[in-house]
């Protein structure tokens, strides 16, 4: 006290200093993970497009003005250009967005196709939070093969969206030739990828806690007869194998039985990796002096397992996941792109891609190839993301730096 | 020497050890396949108007051996593998699979050593170089580029490809020989046309490995270049290409050569998906084929392991390789 009287600016430095330094000693590992991690602008990035990607994804019937299914097609705008709404145009400018009017003709003159025209007088007006298509949340309704397997959720139910026009339809992505809004489809596209992933990447990860993690704690000759399975799995390039694996799902199957189906492959088949680095962390874990410390205070394996080698990889783990992530959305979109994966009336990032695969889209449609850019920068955010981690997560990388 | 031969052999055993369990994998994977070859042998001549009752079926079994349990099948089928290179019959299309796959499997062999090697040979002296300049704007650059071959995976690189070729050239670039060398014999015109298509495939698959060995060899480079026996070299007066190559690169070579079992791994990965879309008349189309539209269970193994064992293969070469290149291997695997 006597101190801070004498030189004020100076002790409140110090103090500020003493603080921060206590922060950074006392701080658990996940803040100083986050701390570092906060540092790389790149990875910050990544992590802000991540979160807008996943959220609009979440939100994605929220933001979409009509039913990604082919109920909700726009059967008067099939194979329709992109509509932006604007705020000007030659007859005057409007603080609400409007579009312009559309009339659809066949004539002679037009080969007896259907022509669709701007007509520029006509405007039609943006509106938001409208009433449109119901959607409902946590609402499930599984159907497993065999009768005793099927349930159902009620869940939630609302039909608010966020814009919509007060005629006709608005489609900011254009539609597909089936006249569905390729908006819509692209958001739920991203939810049912990241879901897939989700279901995979727990499966897998499940899979590699328990194999790698008894493989890592028992050692000797358990450790060997696992290692050689884990090697003699990981040398099978793995989508061949997804293939041979995915050829097994009969066409009768239900979108969602395919679904569920799909993702349970992947996780059943990308676990070597992360169970080889659990067993990795596990195996040099086990020898460290605070193991042997509470060994000797007579804790139970299990005690010890749970309460000091778990938390000691946790953030490890998750960055694993996290890094594992993007190949899991990979594999679903190559598989469906192939068509042993998802098919049609299921919105997947693969299923998109594989819409651009026909030459005269790149000719007449090129707006199929928005949702391309989406699933590149979903990739990319991921893999920014997880290498930021990894970095944040290693001890000696303030060291490098 | 004799240290050596013992590495070999013991590397030996253990390929074959992973091969017959990859065999047994892939093989309790077919069989997962619902349906056997005797039904759909017999489906197909219940098309051509002949009436098949279960006894059939059952003959047809036997006659295929089929009725024999899982793992007396498993053996058979291995032993014919392995010590007759036979595969056995296609149950769809009725014919050997040797004959079937021929060139074929050369044909996918070659394009994806070929894009392996591209890789190296474009990842090698840049990533060294890169390592060495050490600016952050070649790291950055490197690092995005990298990231690309992650995230524009091969199936999309070659339909952007494709579909800009067709609309810029009129010719998609598709397929491994033009019409007139179709089902030529081999000559100097044929290879020299193959070429002049293959070399699509081939980037293509060699994008994304090129990519990853890129980031690798830098890695590995740089953390090299940092230690100490480098500044020594330094201090030594030796400087340029030749401070590099004699000492950094020397030790960083090691584990690029071991990823190579990896990137061909990545390759194969690739190759049916990158087969179909251009469609090449190669062992990867062959495989979606008979996964995708007609469930044949022995071509689609006899594939699979195909691919697995060359990986294997290769694993083991470059095994053999490092342990020519590098005493410590030999060492640790023997135990010292």
């Amino acid at each position: 006290m006597a101190d801070q009287s004498v030189s004020p600016e100076l002790s409140a430095e110090a103090l500020a200093e003493q603080k921060r330094k206590e922060a950074y000693f006392t701080a658990s590992q996940m803040q100083l993970v986050w701390a570092r991690f906060k540092r790389n602008k790149t990875a910050m990035f990544a992590a802000c497009v991540l979160f807008a990607l996943v959220g609009m994804g979440l939100i994605a019937p929220f933001l979409s003005p009509y039913d990604p299914t082919i109920a909700g097609r726009d059967k008067d705008y099939q194979n329709g250009a992109p509509q932006i709404p604007m705020f000007c145009d030659q007859n005057g400018c409007s603080l609400r967005p409007f579009l312009h009017g559309l009339t659809r003709t066949r004539s002679a003159k037009t080969n007896f196709r259907w022509v669709t025209e701007i007509n520029p007088d006509e405007r039609r007006y943006v509106h938001f939070f409208v009433e449109g298509w119901e959607y409902s949340y946590f609402a499930y309704d599984i159907d497993l093969p065999g009768e005793a397997l099927d349930f159902r959720i009620p869940g939630f139910t609302f039909d608010t969206h966020l814009f919509g026009v007060d005629s006709g339809g608005i489609h900011i992505f254009g539609t597909d030739d089936g006249g569905k809004d390729i908006f819509g489809r692209t958001l739920h596209a991203i939810s049912t990828s990241l879901a897939v992933g989700t279901i995979g990447v727990f499966i897998s990860f499940v899979l590699a806690l328990i194999i790698g993690g008894v493989s890592g704690f028992f050692g000797g000759r358990i450790d060997g007869f696992f290692q050689m399975i884990t090697d003699a799995i990981r040398t099978v390039p793995p989508i061949p194998l997804f293939m041979a694996l995915a050829a097994f799902i009969p066409d009768e199957w239900s979108s969602e039985t395919r679904f569920f189906f799909i993702s349970i492959i992947l996780g059943f088949i990308n676990w070597p990796t992360l169970a080889r680095r659990v067993r990795t962390h596990l195996l040099t874990e086990r020898n460290q002096e605070y193991v042997l410390a509470a060994r000797l205070c007579g804790a139970s394996p299990a005690h010890i397992i749970a309460r000091h080698l778990l938390p000691s990889f946790t953030s490890y783990i998750i960055v694993d996941l996290v890094i594992s992530f993007p190949y899991m959305v990979l594999s679903e979109t190559a598989l469906s792109f192939i068509g042993l994966g998802l098919k049609d009336p299921v919105n997947s990032l693969g299923v998109m891609l594989q819409n651009v695969t026909k030459s005269d889209v790149l000719l007449n449609y090129q707006w199929y190839f928005i949702p391309v850019f989406f699933f590149i920068a979903l990739v990319l955010a991921f893999v920014f993301v997880g290498d930021g981690l990894r970095d944040a997560a290693d001890p000696y990388s303030d060291r490098k730096s | 020497m004799l240290q050596f031969a013992q590495f070999a052999l013991t590397r030996a055993a253990m390929a074959i050890v992973t091969l017959l369990l990859v065999s047994f994998i892939v093989f309790s994977l077919m069989e997962l396949v619902p349906g056997n070859c005797a039904e759909r042998y017999l489906a197909f001549k219940n098309t051509q108007g002949a009436k098949i009752s279960i006894e059939d079926i059952q003959a047809e079994e036997k006659r295929l051996g089929l009725d024999r349990p899982f793992v007396i099948r498993w053996g058979s089928w291995v032993g014919n593998v392995f010590f007759k290179g036979e595969f056995g019959d296609s149950c769809i299309l009725r014919l050997n699979i040797n004959q079937l796959l021929g060139e074929k499997v050369w044909i996918s062999l070659g394009i994806c050593f070929a894009s392996l090697f591209m890789a190296y040979l474009i990842a090698v002296p840049v990533g060294i170089l890169s390592a060495a300049v050490d600016s952050p704007a070649a790291n950055n650059a490197l690092r995005l580029v990298s990231y690309l071959g992650l995230a524009l995976p091969n199936f999309l690189l070659a339909l952007m490809i494709m579909l800009f070729s067709t609309v810029v050239f009129g010719d998609s670039l598709t397929g491994l020989f033009s019409k007139e060398f179709r089902d030529a014999a081999w000559s100097v015109d044929r290879v020299l046309d193959f070429l002049s298509r293959a070399w699509l495939p081939i980037f293509i698959l060699g994008w994304s490995a090129t990519a990853f060995a890129l980031q690798t060899v830098r890695a590995l480079m740089a953390d090299e270049i940092g230690k100490l026996y480098v500044t020594a070299a330094k201090a030594r007066g030796i400087f340029g290409g030749r401070l590099l190559w004699r000492y950094p690169a020397k030790h960083a070579l090691g584990p690029i050569i071991n990823s190579l079992g990896f990137d061909l791994n990545r390759v194969f990965n690739e190759l049916p998906i990158v087969a179909v879309i251009l469609t090449l008349t190669e062992m990867g189309a062959l495989l979606l084929e008979s996964l995708a539209r007609s469930n044949d269970q022995q071509l689609a193994g006899a594939i699979i392991f195909m691919l697995t064992a060359s990986i294997v293969f290769l694993n083991f070469v470059t095994d053999l390789l490092l342990a020519l290149l590098d005493p410590r291997v030999r060492h640790s695997v023997m135990g010292g």
